[in-house]
C-alpha cells in the first residue's frame, strides 16, 4: 500500500493517506475534512468530535473474513431514534473494500454491489416488502431514518454534510443480509452476511476496564 | 505525521449524578446506554446526550428487587456476561395478570443477551439477526428456522411495568409490544413487534440451578411451578414403543423357534361312540409312548353336537408310575334362527393343554356324560342321548396363548408412559392460545 | 439404553416365557392324581374321577 504524503490545504500540516484508494480523511490538527481527487486536496468542511464509542473495533483493528485478512481504515457514525451504529470501512489484503457494521454489537460484513435487478426507489420501499437480488430473496425488516454523526479515519468516497437519510434493512431466514442506502441518488445496495464476533478473529481491539 | 489512526484509550465504566436525587448512577455499558434508571430514586433518565434528562418517575412502592442483582457477572458456555438491566413485563388475560422478568446481559465484545424468568422457569435468550420463515401446521401459525419447525404457542401484548439499570435503547414504564412465542422444546423463538420493527430472539430453557451456578448466587433458585412453554418433557428417550417393537420381534422369533423345535406328533387319533344307554360309559385307549422331554400335550375333542351338550371326564394315566392327569371339559352347541337371523352358541370342538407331562407310557381314560332326558332317541322305550366324538392327542406342542399374554403385558409400560407424557404435554398447552381442554365456561 | 426398567421387565417376561414353553406349562387347571391301579385298564369303570364337582353330573354307576 503506497502512502502518498501531502499537506493539509487549510493549515499546511502533513497529511498521509494510509490506503492508496482513500478519498477522504480528516486533518489531525485543524480537523478539516479533506477530500482528494488524484493529488489535489480540498477542504470541504470540519469534522465534529465523535460521541464516546462503545465498539470493541477501532481503527487499525485487524481481522479475517473467509480466509482473507483485512484492516479497519475508517468509520462512519450513524445515530437513529434507538441508538447508534458504526460502519467500519475495511480493506482486504488484496485491496478490496467492504464495510463491517457494528450495531449494538451485532456484526455484519457487506460489499457494495451493482445488482442486475433494479433497486426500489425511496417512495416504493416499505416494511415487509420482498425483494430479490442475485438469487436470494430478502424481506425488508426495518426502515431507519438516521442522522450522520461524522467519520473517522479514511473513506473510499466522499461522505460529508449529510443530514437525515433513509436506510432499509434486508433480512433472510439465513445469514444473508443487505442494506439499501438512500442517502445517495441512485440508492446504494450493500449485500453481505451476519458474522459472529469469534469468526472475525479480531486483533488489536479496544480494551474495556474490567474485561480481559 | 500520519492521519489520525490513533487507538482510543481503554474504555472505562462511567458514573454520573442523578439529576433528581444526586445519587451515583453507574454505567457499565461503556457508552451503549441510552436509558438508565437511578437505583436510589427510580428516576428513568435519558443518557443519549451529555445533558441527562429525566424521562419518567417510577414510584417507590412499585420497586421490585431483581432475583439476580444488577452488576453480577456470570459465565455461560465460557463467556462472561454482566447483568446491567432489568425489566418486568406484564400481560392481562381474562381479568388475570401475569408477569415475567427479563435480565439484560452485556459483554463489550459479544453484545447483549437476556435471561428471562417466569414462575421459576428460566431461559437464556439470544437476539437473532436472521428472520424465521412463517408457515402453518394444521391451520395454526408456525415458523421454520435452521431446519427446525416451531409451533405458535401464544401471542400477547406485553406492557413494561418496571425497569431498573441501563438499556441500549429507549425504554419507559408503560411501553407495550406484541410478543409471539413459537416453540420446539427446549427452544423458543420469540418475535417482538413494536411500531417500527419486528425483532426475533431465540431462547433456550435453562434450569434454575444452572442460572444460580452461572452467577454464583447464594441459596436456591425459586422452585419451578407448572409446565413452561419450552420446558423439555421429562420422559427421556421419547416413545417406548420402539423398545416394545424390539420385544415383539423377539417374541415372534421365540414363537418360530418353539414351533419348529416342538415335535407336535399325534400320539392318539380315535373316534368313539357314546350313548347314555351304554352299560359302561367309561373307556380306555391303548397305551401310547411319549418320548423326549417333559412337554405339554394338546387334547382336542370334537363331538357332533346339535342343540345338545356333553361333559367329558378325562384322565391321562401313566401306565408305569400310576400317576394320572385328571380333568374335564364340556362341549355344547346350540343354534337356531329368529327374526334377527341365524344364531349359534358354543362349539363342537374343545381343546385342552395338559401341562408338563413327563415322558413315558400312557393311556387315556374317557368317561362322557349326557342328559338322557333331553336326548332325541329312544332305546327300549327309555329316552336316550348319544353322540359320536373324535379325540386327538398331540405331544410336545407350543402353547401360543403365553405369547399373547406376554405381548399384552409388554404393552402396559409404553401405554402408561404415553399417558404420563401426554399429561405433561397437556399441561404445557393449557397455558397457550390453543388449550386442549377448555375449563372456563363460554362467554 | 433408553428405558432400563422396561428392558429388564421385558427380558424377565421373555425368559419366563421361554422356560414355560420349554417345560410345557399350561394355563389349564389339571389335577394330578397318584397311585392309579393298573386294573383300571381292564376295568375303567372302577376309576374314580377326582376332578372338581361338575354341577351337571347326572349320576354314577
Amino acid at each position: 500500500m503506497s502512502q502518498p504524503t501531502s499537506n493539509c490545504p487549510n493549515c499546511g500540516a502533513p497529511v498521509q493517506f494510509r490506503w492508496s484508494s482513500a478519498v477522504q480523511t480528516a486533518c489531525p490538527f485543524c480537523k478539516s475534512i479533506i477530500v482528494r481527487s488524484d493529488l489535489d486536496l480540498q477542504k470541504v468542511g470540519e469534522v465534529a468530535d465523535l460521541p464516546p464509542d462503545p465498539s470493541p473495533i477501532q481503527l487499525l483493528t485487524e481481522g479475517v473474513y473467509k480466509g482473507d485478512k483485512f484492516q479497519v481504515t475508517g468509520r462512519l457514525v450513524y445515530e437513529y431514534e434507538n441508538g447508534g451504529w458504526n460502519e467500519w470501512h475495511i480493506v482486504f489484503s488484496k485491496g478490496a473494500s467492504a464495510w463491517l457494521s457494528d450495531a449494538q454489537l451485532q456484526y455484519a460484513i457487506s460489499f457494495l454491489v451493482n445488482p442486475k435487478e433494479p433497486i426500489p426507489a425511496q417512495a416504493e420501499i416499505s416494511r415487509g416488502k420482498h425483494l430479490q437480488f442475485g438469487g436470494t430473496e430478502f424481506e425488508v425488516s426495518t426502515i431507519t431514518v438516521a442522522m450522520y454523526n461524522g467519520f473517522e479515519g479514511e473513506l473510499p468516497f466522499p461522505y460529508y454534510g449529510k443530514s437525515d437519510m433513509l436506510f432499509a434493512d434486508l433480512r433472510t431466514p439465513g445469514k444473508s443480509f443487505g442494506t439499501i442506502d438512500y442517502s445517495e441518488e441512485p440508492p446504494l445496495l450493500f449485500l453481505g452476511e451476519w458474522v459472529e464476533y469469534e469468526e472475525l478473529q479480531l486483533k488489536n481491539v479496544r480494551q474495556f476496564e474490567g474485561w480481559a | 505525521m500520519a492521519s489520525p489512526l490513533v487507538a482510543p484509550p481503554v474504555a472505562k465504566t462511567k458514573a454520573l449524578s442523578c439529576p433528581n436525587c444526586g445519587g451515583p448512577v453507574e454505567l457499565r455499558g461503556f457508552g451503549h446506554a441510552l436509558t438508565v434508571v437511578c437505583q436510589q430514586c427510580l428516576s428513568v433518565l435519558d443518557v443519549s446526550t451529555p445533558e441527562v434528562k429525566i424521562l419518567q418517575q417510577i414510584q417507590e412502592k412499585q420497586r421490585i428487587t431483581p432475583k439476580i442483582p444488577l452488576g453480577t457477572r456470570g459465565k455461560f458456555a465460557g463467556v462472561a456476561w454482566d447483568v446491567i438491566g432489568f425489566q418486568r413485563r406484564t400481560i392481562h388475560e381474562d381479568d388475570e395478570t401475569f408477569s415475567w422478568d427479563e435480565y439484560l446481559l452485556f459483554n463489550p465484545y459479544k453484545g447483549f443477551r437476556y435471561v428471562t424468568e417466569y414462575n421459576g422457569h428460566w431461559n437464556f435468550v439470544t437476539p437473532l439477526e436472521s428472520q424465521p420463515t412463517r408457515f402453518a401446521i394444521a391451520g395454526r401459525p408456525a415458523v421454520a428456522f435452521e431446519g427446525r419447525r416451531f409451533k405458535h404457542f401464544d401471542g400477547v401484548e406485553a406492557i413494561t411495568t418496571f425497569v431498573l439499570g441501563e438499556f441500549p435503547w429507549r425504554v419507559k414504564g408503560g411501553e407495550n409490544a406484541i410478543c409471539d412465542d413459537f416453540i420446539d422444546p427446549p427452544t423458543v423463538l420469540s418475535s417482538e413487534t413494536t411500531q417500527h420493527e419486528v425483532a426475533w430472539s431465540r431462547g433456550e430453557y435453562t434450569p434454575g440451578a444452572d442460572i444460580w451456578k452461572a452467577f454464583a448466587l447464594p441459596g436456591n433458585p425459586p422452585p419451578a411451578q407448572g409446565v413452561y412453554l419450552n420446558q423439555p418433557a421429562p420422559a427421556k428417550g421419547g416413545s417406548m414403543w420402539g423398545t416394545f417393537g424390539m420385544f415383539l420381534l423377539g417374541l415372534i422369533v421365540l414363537a418360530i423357534l418353539f414351533a419348529t423345535a416342538s415335535r407336535q406328533s399325534v400320539v392318539l387319533d380315535k373316534r368313539f361312540r357314546f350313548s347314555t344307554a351304554d352299560a359302561e360309559p367309561s373307556i380306555v385307549t391303548p397305551v401310547f409312548n411319549l418320548e423326549g422331554h417333559t412337554a405339554a400335550l394338546e387334547l382336542t375333542v370334537d363331538a357332533n353336537m346339535s342343540n345338545n351338550w356333553a361333559y367329558f371326564n378325562f384322565a391321562l394315566i401313566n401306565d408305569d408310575t400310576g400317576t394320572a392327569f385328571d380333568f374335564g371339559r364340556e362341549v355344547s352347541y346350540y343354534s337356531g334362527s329368529d327374526s334377527d337371523g341365524t344364531w349359534s352358541e358354543g362349539g363342537t370342538k374343545e381343546t385342552v393343554y395338559i401341562p408338563s407331562v413327563p415322558p413315558g407310557h400312557y393311556y387315556l381314560r374317557i368317561e362322557p356324560e349326557m342328559d338322557a332326558a333331553t336326548g332325541p332317541y329312544r332305546v327300549q322305550n327309555k329316552r336316550t342321548n348319544a353322540m359320536d366324538y373324535h379325540v386327538v392327542l398331540k405331544h410336545d406342542v407350543p402353547n401360543y396363548s403365553f405369547f399373547w399374554i406376554v405381548a399384552g403385558l409388554l404393552m402396559i409400560p409404553p401405554l402408561f408412559h404415553g399417558i404420563r407424557s401426554g399429561g405433561f404435554e397437556t399441561k404445557r398447552w393449557m397455558d397457550s392460545d390453543y388449550p386442549p381442554v377448555t375449563t372456563r365456561g363460554g362467554d | 439404553m433408553r428405558f432400563p426398567g422396561y428392558l429388564t421387565y421385558g427380558m424377565l417376561l421373555l425368559t419366563g416365557l421361554t422356560w414355560a414353553e420349554y417345560r410345557g406349562w399350561s394355563l389349564s387347571r389339571v389335577n394330578q392324581v397318584k397311585d392309579v391301579p393298573k386294573t383300571v385298564r381292564d376295568n375303567p369303570g372302577a376309576y374314580r374321577s377326582h376332578y372338581g364337582f361338575y354341577p351337571r353330573y347326572v349320576g354314577g354307576k
